[in-house]
């Protein structure tokens, strides 16, 4: 029987290696991949009889992307961008990309250029996602997006085929949560690079596969003793990387928590509503994201939700960690740093971008909130 | 007695401090984290005080380079150490401003001397010490010449870009279309105390505001933080030394509460 470590370091190899993992995956399915980033029917491609992968960029040196990404874009796109360009992305038969921020808006026209060899299927939200008229729209768009995905099959999909892909999705997103909140009180044993890493994990395997892990994994930890850290905290922004700060938040026994990240988190918190198809489902879910700056929302309700975090995991400070030239993160910053602040829950404000290599100035950063708060 | 080394960039700083908090000395010396600068000032200090190493009770590192310092009994960062050193010295200050020289910070402190906030510039040079330093070159000139020169100035010359070695080739053009060097400097000070500024913003700026850290020897540079902040800027006493006296009293604290029974 596996043992909480050997299930984590697993987990946290397969996110290490995704180039490998995704070819394990595939060959265990034997099924081809189909990439996506941040929000994308997932489910759609798994229902056509594809693996998706997330392709959320890497720590790689730029060189070829440069012609369409500069340097002031952002650097998981940019790293996207190279890898295409590089051949890296060949083992996919195609890329799903929102176009929910201006770089992701651009980068769908470039990608077809810089990467003519893994075609791509632009998903676009609407800007009014909560109204009928919203909902009706992204029904369409999902059910051209299902279209598209058919065509690359060569084979339609049934709606039993969708509801059952649906179901495995939603079984996930369940695992997940129930993850993330016995993690939350075992900071030692699932430390802030190890909990990226498991969540991470699961962009590369079937999600039909990472489910069963994480169902072990959580119920193997539940039954070991709580444990203490000197710092709770709650992380946000776009990713939980580079590993480098992880690494530096485990030295100063800082412990994220709960997270409200868009790679983590806000892939699952948002629980399906029980009635309609699963084409609805997947619509709502969209509908029913809150706190996210890369969906549309005017109420702006990040902050509150950063307190409720912060409150229902008994979280000591709030770490934003804002990917450089992410316009969406740090136009919604200003607003939850006040509300924060007004709440008495500290802030770490740590800019990073994947490319990154020097942590020192980070690391003592994290130290001195660690310092602050002891 | 008591040791608090604060290792910089540029410069490396050290105090002695007694049983009964009294600070028996302080030195620097302008060499910074990778060179023998902190065992020289080591030197100095014990030979002033008329100690050896074995009269240390205690020691707290800190600064840039406190992670490679490996003969202290621990580390802590600079925002902790100038935070408790300020208080220390000055306990009415709820704002310290510390431009280093390869980061600019600024702490926000409780009534206790507690740090409630903090930020520090991010990787690049601008706001910093560095900025200074390119600028005096620049000018052909030292450090300290800059503030007498910035000091004789007439009108600023506005240096826009924040980029450091932007703002070297600007000050290059202005100077060839004729600018006065003592207005150029004028305008390198006030370029660093905007970004300060705009840093003092972030932490929720309260008074009075002091400066730490070497430059706040400048004169020119702590008037033209005030008129930035619109506030009154003080230079503490000692200034150079406040991170090493914070160590040095975080290294009394650490000892006496490991050792309850010997210092009660």
């Amino acid at each position: 029987m596996s043992s909480v470590q050997s299930i984590i370091d697993a987990l946290c190899e397969k996110a290490l290696h995704p180039d490998r993992t995704v070819a394990e995956s595939c060959k265990q399915a034997g099924k081809e991949a189909v990439g996506f980033y941040l929000y994308a029917p997932e489910e759609l491609a798994y229902a056509a009889g594809f693996l998706p992968v997330g392709i959320w960029g890497g720590s790689t040196e730029i060189k070829l992307a440069d012609r369409y990404l500069q340097g002031f874009c952002c650097s998981i796109m940019r790293a996207d961008i190279e890898y295409g360009m590089r051949g890296t992305y060949n083992r996919l038969r195609a890329v799903m990309l929102p176009t929910v921020c201006d770089t992701l808006k651009c980068i769908c026209e470039n990608w077809k250029v810089a990467v003519p060899q893994v075609p791509i299927i632009p998903v676009v939200y609407p800007q009014n996602r909560t109204l009928p008229a919203g909902e009706e729209y992204l029904r369409e768009e999902f059910s051209r997006v299902r279209r598209e995905l058919e065509d690359l099959a060569g084979q339609s999909v049934s709606d039993a085929e969708l509801e059952a892909a649906f179901a495995v999705y939603e079984a996930w997103r369940e695992a997940m949560r129930a993850f993330t909140k016995v993690a939350s009180t075992h900071p030692q044993t699932v430390h802030a690079k190890a909990r990226h890493l498991i969540i991470k994990a699961g962009s590369f395997m079937d999600k039909a596969e990472h489910t069963r892990e994480m169902i072990q994994l959580t119920r193997l930890l539940a039954e070991l003793p709580e444990e203490t850290c000197a710092v709770r905290a709650v992380a946000t922004g776009l990713v939980g990387e580079p590993l480098g700060v992880l690494d530096s938040l485990r030295e100063n026994d800082v412990a994220i928590v709960a997270d409200d990240l868009a790679q983590e988190s806000r892939q699952f918190r948002v629980p399906a509503r029980a009635e309609g198809d699963a084409l609805s489902k997947m619509v709502w879910r969209i509908a029913d994201q809150k706190g996210c700056p890369f969906l549309y929302e005017p109420e702006k309700t990040r902050g509150q939700k950063l307190i409720d975090l912060v409150k229902e995991n008994k979280a000591d400070a709030v770490i934003t960690l804002q990917m450089k030239f992410c316009d969406p993160d740090e136009f919604d910053y200003p607003i939850y740093k006040a509300e924060l602040e007004a709440a008495g829950i500290p802030l770490l404000y740590l800019e990073v971008e994947q490319q990154m290599d020097s942590f020192g100035q980070i690391g003592t950063r994290i130290q001195s909130l660690a310092e602050m708060l002891l | 007695m008591y040791l608090g080394i604060d290792i910089g960039s540029s410069s490396s700083k050290a105090a002695l401090l007694d049983d009964g908090k009294k600070i028996l000395g302080t030195k620097i010396v302008n060499l910074g984290t990778g060179t023998k600068g902190v065992y020289e000032a080591l030197e100095n200090l014990y030979a002033e005080a008329g100690i050896t190493r074995a009269d240390v009770r205690y020691t707290v590192v800190t600064g840039y380079g406190r992670l490679l310092y490996k003969d202290a009994d621990r580390q802590i960062t600079e925002i902790t150490c100038h935070a408790r050193g300020m208080h220390f010295l000055m306990p009415q200050v709820r704002t310290v401003v510390d431009i280093g020289g390869q980061d600019s910070k600024v702490i926000r402190l409780d009534e206790d001397g507690t740090v409630r906030n903090f930020v520090m510039n991010e990787k690049c040079a601008a706001g910093t010490g560095r900025f200074l330093e390119v600028m005096a070159r620049v000018l052909g000139c030292s450090i300290g010449e800059l503030a007498v020169l910035a000091a004789q100035a007439t009108e600023d010359v506005a240096i826009s870009s924040v980029c450091t070695v932007f703002a070297e080739s600007e000050v290059i053009s202005q100077l060839s279309q004729g600018a006065h060097p003592n207005d150029v400097a004028c305008g390198a000070l006030r370029a660093v105390a905007k970004r300060v500024a705009g840093l003092c913003g972030r932490v929720g700026m309260e008074p009075e505001v002091a400066m730490s850290g070497g430059v706040a020897l400048n004169a020119t540079m702590v008037r033209i933080l005030g008129e930035e902040l619109g506030c009154d800027v003080t230079p503490a006493p000692d200034c150079q030394a406040v991170g090493a006296i914070g160590a040095a009293l975080l290294a009394r604290e650490f000892y006496r509460k490991a050792n309850p029974v010997e210092t009660a």
